[in-house]
């Protein structure tokens, strides 16, 4: 049971990426921010591109070890009143966007 | 009835010298350091990963424009800054009427205007950071590599 919980977590860390893969020219901010919007995350479009940007060099630089301290850099971010969940979708989303080789850090906290 | 009238025109006159406001140029207890900063037991480094956590976007920018100077530049910074908390409230006070009241007072402005942005020029970033910065360890160097 649990397995397959795990299994549906890892599914939907990669799934999204199919779906919102976006042609090559396109503007990976505006991407993010349709992605966001799917989730009901909001705000300026500019301020979440820099976090999700600052949360990959987090990860490159060491400042975060983990998708935990990702996500909860993500939380402190967004908008009062926002869920863990979604700190945890943005996440995702701006490692899918902005470093997609960092998306074992989330399957790694997936497992 | 004249004299009266005079009278009260010389209270009011003398009333409004003695609360002439400060000089627009001068430092105030918040500006053009705010207070936070002013007061803070914090170091450069406390202040600086602070604001990597809680004001990120406010911290990148700093730090490009950082990663744009000489190494001279950056060295200078570094050592003005460390002066700058190394004094106390009345140090540092004096410091912010002397920028306030001379343009020319820090020389390291020559080469960055805004080589202390990050710590000086927005009272809502000095009050984010000095409110956590204590729990950042003192002279952690590395916040200076992004």
């Amino acid at each position: 049971m649990k397995g397959i919980r795990l299994a549906s977590i890892a599914a939907a860390a990669i799934t999204p990426a199919l779906v919102f893969a976006a042609p090559a020219h396109a503007d990976p901010d505006t991407d993010f921010a349709k992605e966001l919007h799917t989730y009901g995350i909001y705000g300026q479009k500019d301020y979440n591109a820099w976090i999700g940007k600052i949360t990959c060099k987090r990860l490159y630089n060491g400042v975060d070890q983990d998708a935990d301290k990702s996500a909860k850099f993500v939380f402190l971010q967004m908008q009062k009143g926002s869920t863990t969940e979604q700190a945890w979708q943005f996440l995702g989303a701006a490692l899918r966007t902005y470093c997609p080789d960092k998306l074992p850090v989330l399957e790694a906290a997936a497992r | 009835m004249w004299i009266k009238a005079s009278v009260a025109a010389a209270v009011v006159t003398v009333a409004a010298m003695g609360f002439a406001p400060v000089a627009s140029a001068d430092a105030t207890d918040d500006y053009p350091i705010p207070n936070r900063i002013l007061r803070t037991p914090c170091t450069a480094e406390q202040i600086m990963a602070a604001a990597r956590d809680v004001e990120p976007v406010y911290y990148e920018r700093y730090m490009i424009d950082y990663n744009n100077k000489s190494p001279e530049v950056h060295q200078a910074v570094q050592d003005r800054i460390h002066w700058f908390f190394s004094m106390d409230y009345a140090g540092r006070r004096q410091y912010s009427e002397d920028t306030a009241t001379n343009a020319f007072y820090e020389q390291l402005a020559w080469n960055w205007p805004n080589w202390a942005k990050l710590f000086f020029n927005n009272k809502g970033v000095a009050a984010h950071t000095t409110d956590i910065c204590m729990q950042y360890p003192r002279d952690d160097m590395s916040v200076w590599n992004w």
